[in-house]
């Protein structure tokens, strides 16, 4: 018995990687429906959304590259969806330049799914370089900072951004966010001084470090991760890419608890602990 | 389904797999992906940089709006490549002070401003609150902020080096340490999220790509990879 938990304890790390893949792999192939609670910070960014009066303009920063699409892909095509459903003219742009093929993509097949025209209804500016200047150069004249759009449409002539002066005339700016430049960006050189209402979505692994701008209302919502994703598609009413991985993502987790438990059970058992103190 | 869709996929699906062979141990095709992988990315934002700032934000203003002052910027970015040459690498400097001294002035203020005083701000909330209906002793909000407040103060004990870490000092500080552990556990969890769902929407598309509108490409090149895996290990065997 104790040579077996011995051995098992010294198992190749390869066999917890196929374990890892099984426990993805088998939830997507046989979709299993898990209950998922929308937390205050997700519906908070609905609820914003869905107050706006039809019209309103809202600047989606697409602030990531191909690496954070699992997550926050999912999150751009919901808030679209959500947008374009309440007929919100919607900016788009990335501080990101390896993001910009990825929001592009998002903004056409969502736009094209609700039958919304380009120029009109939403616009695409590409990629915005400079980080902070570039926030604080939109601040200050929006046409200065985008002289044409991603597709090299001059901006004075896109009838959607006649009457944009500056970041002060978007009544909601959210940034998906992988990193630096994401949401703090926004917040630091964008909201404290042309205060528009901020909402932030990140990857799982940043959302602890946006936790205090939420609680302090420097940030009004938060969608984290692939489960903020999954818990907006809820609102929504649309089962999308996000709620379809969180099967997934639940068994992956038991999976990891059962491992991180079991070894810590075997390793104090075998009396291994009490070797290492002595 | 267009050629150049399914090409796409069975390119995604090589490079998917070849990085994914490194769970094996470290062999020609996770390297041949990362070199790839590195050359494209900066292929791709070469690209991207020479047609959204080169031409939008600098040739279309100065040509098309009679920008012509953006020939400074444009000039002072020009310095920034002289410190490949070594006799006039001192003009960088110009450049460099430049972006230093905005960049400083720009960022402090805001920075102090958002992320010290507003969290000083969201740290001091009320234990205790008073209304119409008299004194509020033990509410949610209220435990919430004595809960921060502990733990800042803890944290910042544990932080505190001027003071030899004994008597009270040593058990607050170790307060701050179960307040630590807490908050790395927390990030720990958030980060094994992040890595599974990374997981989850690679074996997404992989899923999609096998099946036969994308002529199997999962399929075809998983058996393509093992096979070629196994010819390498045996020829790495014979080495030996």
């Amino acid at each position: 018995m104790s040579d077996f938990v011995v051995r098992l304890l010294r198992l190749d790390r390869r066999i917890i990687f196929l374990l890892i893949a099984l426990a993805t792999l088998l939830p997507l192939l046989y979709p299993v429906s898990l209950p998922i609670r929308v937390s205050p910070e997700v519906q908070r960014v609905y609820d914003y959304i869905e107050k706006l009066p039809a019209g309103s303009l809202v600047l989606l920063s697409m602030d990531f590259e191909p690496g954070g699409k699992p997550e926050l892909y999912p999150m751009a095509v919901a808030l679209l969806r959500h947008a374009f459903q309440k007929n919100l003219k919607v900016l788009g742009l990335t501080l990101w330049p390896a993001g910009a093929g990825l929001a592009e993509t998002a903004f056409t097949e969502v736009a094209r799914e609700k039958g919304k025209e380009k120029g009109v209804d939403y616009v695409f500016l590409g990629y915005a370089p400079g980080d902070a200047s570039a926030v604080i150069s939109m601040g200050q004249d929006f046409h200065a900072a985008f002289p044409a759009d991603y597709y090299g449409t001059k901006t004075a002539d896109i009838p959607l951004l006649n009457k944009v002066r500056s970041l002060r005339d978007m009544q909601y700016v959210i940034s998906l966010s992988v990193g630096f430049p994401g949401i703090d960006t926004w917040y630091v050189y964008g909201k404290e001084k042309y205060g528009f209402e901020l909402g932030g979505g990140c990857t799982a692994v940043s959302a602890p470090r946006f936790y205090p701008l939420l609680d302090t209302g420097q940030i009004n919502g938060l969608l984290g991760g692939l489960r903020g994703a999954a818990e907006y598609e809820i609102l929504l009413g649309v089962k999308g890419k996000a709620m379809a991985g969180m099967a997934a993502q639940s068994a992956t987790h038991f999976v990891i608890i059962f491992l991180i438990v079991t070894c810590n059970a075997l390793y104090f058992l075998t009396g291994q602990a009490r070797g290492r103190q002595r | 389904m267009s050629a150049e869709v399914v090409i796409g996929a069975w390119v995604a699906v090589g490079l998917s797999l070849c990085m994914y062979s490194f769970l094996y141990k470290d062999n020609p095709f996770f390297k041949f992906g990362e070199h790839v992988f590195v050359g494209v990315s900066v292929g791709y934002l070469l690209t991207i940089t020479y047609y959204q700032v080169m031409t939008n934000k600098l040739y279309i203003p100065m040509t098309q709006q009679g920008k012509w002052w953006l020939l400074v910027p444009a000039f002072l970015g020009l310095l920034l490549l002289a410190r490949f040459i070594p006799s006039i690498a001192w003009l960088s400097r110009i450049s460099f002070a430049f972006l230093l001294g905005i960049s400083s002035g720009v960022a402090i203020p805001r920075q102090i401003s958002s992320f010290i005083l507003k969290q000083v701000e969201g740290t001091l909330k009320p234990v205790v609150t008073i209304g119409d209906g008299g004194i509020a002793w033990l509410t949610l909000a209220g435990l919430n902020a004595l809960l921060v407040l502990i733990g800042v103060v803890s944290v910042l004990f544990y932080f505190f080096f001027s003071l030899e870490h004994t008597g009270t000092v040593r058990r607050v500080a170790r307060v701050g340490i179960y307040f630590l552990m807490v908050s790395f556990g927390a990030a720990f969890g958030y980060t094994v999220m992040a890595r599974m769902s990374l997981l989850i929407g690679r074996f997404d598309e992989l899923m999609l790509y096998a099946s036969a509108s994308y002529g199997y490409a999962t399929p075809v090149l998983l058996m393509v990879m093992i096979a070629g895996l196994l010819w390498w290990e045996r020829g790495q065997s014979q080495k030996t």
